[in-house]
């Protein structure tokens, strides 16, 4: 392989991974916003506390690492469970810009207790892999990349499952499509509710647990993952889950590549251009409501 | 008779301030206050007059604090050029944003002005030849007040300063008050109230959230210029999302479409987070929980009621369509 190709195969390796985490985060946030209603703003705050749950679990109490991921998962969808009952419950049928303030408030809420319990330095969890790094053709990755992308993979593939092949995914879906309908023939749109709010919080969390042996994470993370998540969102046309995976990986692609080629600082902009971009052309998003 | 005397007697205390309050640090959170009442008002007009929730409004605060200190350090242009143009630009800013996302309101319009907002943030940060980045541009001056036959004013001074901030809050509250009194406004709430059925009646709801949405823009870019200029120093640290989350609480805590409790509601939370300065941990977590205590609970917010229950309805400046 030449080296110019050689280089763009990095950038695009680069990209799969934390692709695959867009598009975990999306598929969550964009089942929230299909089943809700809500644009929650707090959604990023689930990937930041994944990964530092994690890192507690692992640096502070010497949890094993594989042990951890799943811990640190269900702490923070122990946490959205009480979310739900809590504030969540009473967002049903409020006006958009109540349940939008009330998110908000949520995402600061979480942020600042992540800064009071951990600080505001960027943790990385430390993982058992060796660091010495893997060579294919002339391309670099280590041992923990190519986990971490496998396990996010699985996981876009268990979510589509559970999304499209299960029961619950079903009745999730079909609340998602007409609300009056579902509860008509039994569907218990309190429960889909439930389930649907714990769905998306533990695919990020999930993301966020797995991410933070690579991406360091600190309390401000969770804004940053929550604007990408709404970029990818809209990209993909709000409400498919499809659109979801693929406007994911797709964002993470291009960021890598814009990484690469442009002046620092700005591969955050392309997602930005590119939400407006369609916005412009195309605003019922790339992938029609599904 | 007794609106007009009450209306003298507030304006007599907000002038006497300076005579009053003899503390450096009193009156700057004064100070800051009033920049604080023109760039909320703004604010209100598109959240709580027309109803459409914006996140941009914390990036035309300071957009309009960069484009004057840009024309003082790269034009030496003094404020009383900045300030207009700053409220010019950010309006046209905002009118163009506005073109694209007006049109999609709901989530999306929601979404795409916190983008707009993250957007302006890295232009801040990443155009170094122009913004010099992350190092802000320092050194930003007051400018003199020369009248004719009077000789010029020495406005550095903060007791001095503190009247230039109290006329353009003041013009701020005259001017929001004209606009939605007028017919203008009766359709924003039209707007806000029953999106259908101003369109079947032939009023466009873009329209007038377009207007509501660039007259807004326009005051948070000339409350950025005064910031600018009262500080002496601009940063990309402006564009933080902590900015528009206490404008919104303002808002919200102060009584969403009305004017006077969003005003008052900016001098409530300039002073008191600033008193609770001794627990600054606790403070944004303090902040999130009444937002969303606020929000869930108190629609109507607190200040405006606690004033409409206080104050009798003639003595009272203004206010009709409370949200």
């Amino acid at each position: 392989m030449s080296a110019s190709l050689t280089i763009l195969a990095q950038h695009l390796l680069n990209g799969v991974l934390i692709g695959c985490a867009y598009a975990l985060i999306a598929m969550g946030l964009t089942m929230i916003f299909g089943v809700m209603n809500i644009a929650n703003f707090a959604h990023g705050e689930f990937y930041m506390l994944g990964g530092f749950v994690a890192f507690y679990l692992v640096s502070l109490m010497g949890l094993n690492y594989f042990a951890a991921l799943p811990v640190a998962v269900a702490a923070v969808v122990a946490l959205a469970i009480i979310l739900q009952h809590a504030i969540f419950r009473r967002l049903r049928e409020a006006p958009m810009m109540t349940t939008t303030l009330v998110t908000i408030g949520l995402s600061i809420f979480l942020e600042h207790v992540a800064l009071l319990l951990w600080g505001p330095q960027p943790q990385s969890i430390p993982t058992p892999f060796p660091t010495k790094p893997l060579s294919f053709f002339g391309v670099y990755t280590t041992p923990l990349y190519l986990f971490c992308m496998a396990v996010t993979a699985a996981l876009i593939v268990v979510g589509h499952v559970v999304i499209r092949r299960t029961r619950m995914g079903k009745a999730m879906r079909a609340t998602f499509q007409n609300k009056e309908a579902s509860a008509l023939v039994g569907i218990r749109i309190d429960r889909i509710y439930a389930y649907a709010f714990a769905f998306g919080a533990a695919l990020a969390a999930a993301a966020g647990a797995v991410l933070g042996g690579f991406i360091p994470v600190e309390p401000a993370t969770g804004g940053i993952v929550t604007l990408k998540a709404f970029i990818v969102v809209i990209l993909g046309g709000m409400g498919s889950f499809v659109g979801a995976i693929v406007g994911g990986l797709m964002l993470g692609l291009a960021e890598a590549l814009g990484a690469g080629y442009m002046p620092t600082g700005w591969k955050d902009a392309i997602g930005f251009f590119a939400v407006i971009l369609v916005l412009l052309f195309r605003p019922e998003g790339l992938f029609k409501r599904v | 008779m007794s609106r007009r005397i009450a209306t003298l007697a507030v304006l007599a205390l907000l002038c006497a301030v300076p005579l009053v309050v003899r503390d450096d640090y009193y009156l700057h959170l004064f100070i800051v206050s009033g920049i604080f009442v023109v760039a909320v008002l703004g604010l209100d007009l598109i959240v709580g007059y027309v109803g459409q929730l914006s996140l941009a409004h914390a990036a035309f605060f300071a957009m309009g604090a960069y484009t004057s200190a840009l024309l003082f350090v790269r034009l030496q242009w003094s404020m009383w050029l900045g300030l207009p143009a700053a409220a010019l630009a950010v309006g046209f800013a905002a009118f163009v944003l506005g073109g694209v996302i007006l049109r999609t309101r709901g989530h999306r319009f929601i979404i795409i002005t916190v983008v707009f907002a993250e957007l302006m943030k890295l232009v801040a940060t990443n155009w170094v030849d122009m913004t010099r980045g992350f190092m802000g541009l320092p050194g930003l001056a007051l400018p003199k007040l020369s009248l004719p036959g009077l000789g010029s004013l020495d406005i550095t001074a903060k007791s001095h300063f503190y009247y230039v901030v109290l006329l353009a809050a003041i013009v701020a509250f005259l001017l929001c008050r004209a606009l939605v009194r007028s017919s203008i406004g009766r359709k924003f709430v039209l707007v806000r109230e029953n999106e259908p059925l101003a369109e079947s009646l032939g009023i466009s709801a873009f329209r007038y959230a377009m207007i509501a949405f660039v007259a807004g823009a326009a005051l948070a870019g000339a409350a950025g210029s005064l910031y600018a200029h009262y500080v002496g120093f601009v940063s990309p640290d402006l564009f933080n999302f902590s900015y528009v989350t206490i404008m919104l609480i303002m808002v919200i805590l102060g009584g969403k479409g009305t004017l006077v409790g969003p005003a008052l509601g900016a001098v409530l939370f300039t002073f008191l987070p600033e008193l609770l300065r001794e627990a600054s941990h606790w403070r944004m977590i303090t902040f999130a929980t009444i937002l969303i205590v606020a929000t869930l609970f108190m629609p109507k917010g607190i200040v405006y009621p606690l004033v409409a229950y206080l104050v009798p309805r003639r003595w009272r400046l203004s206010d009709a369509h409370a949200a």
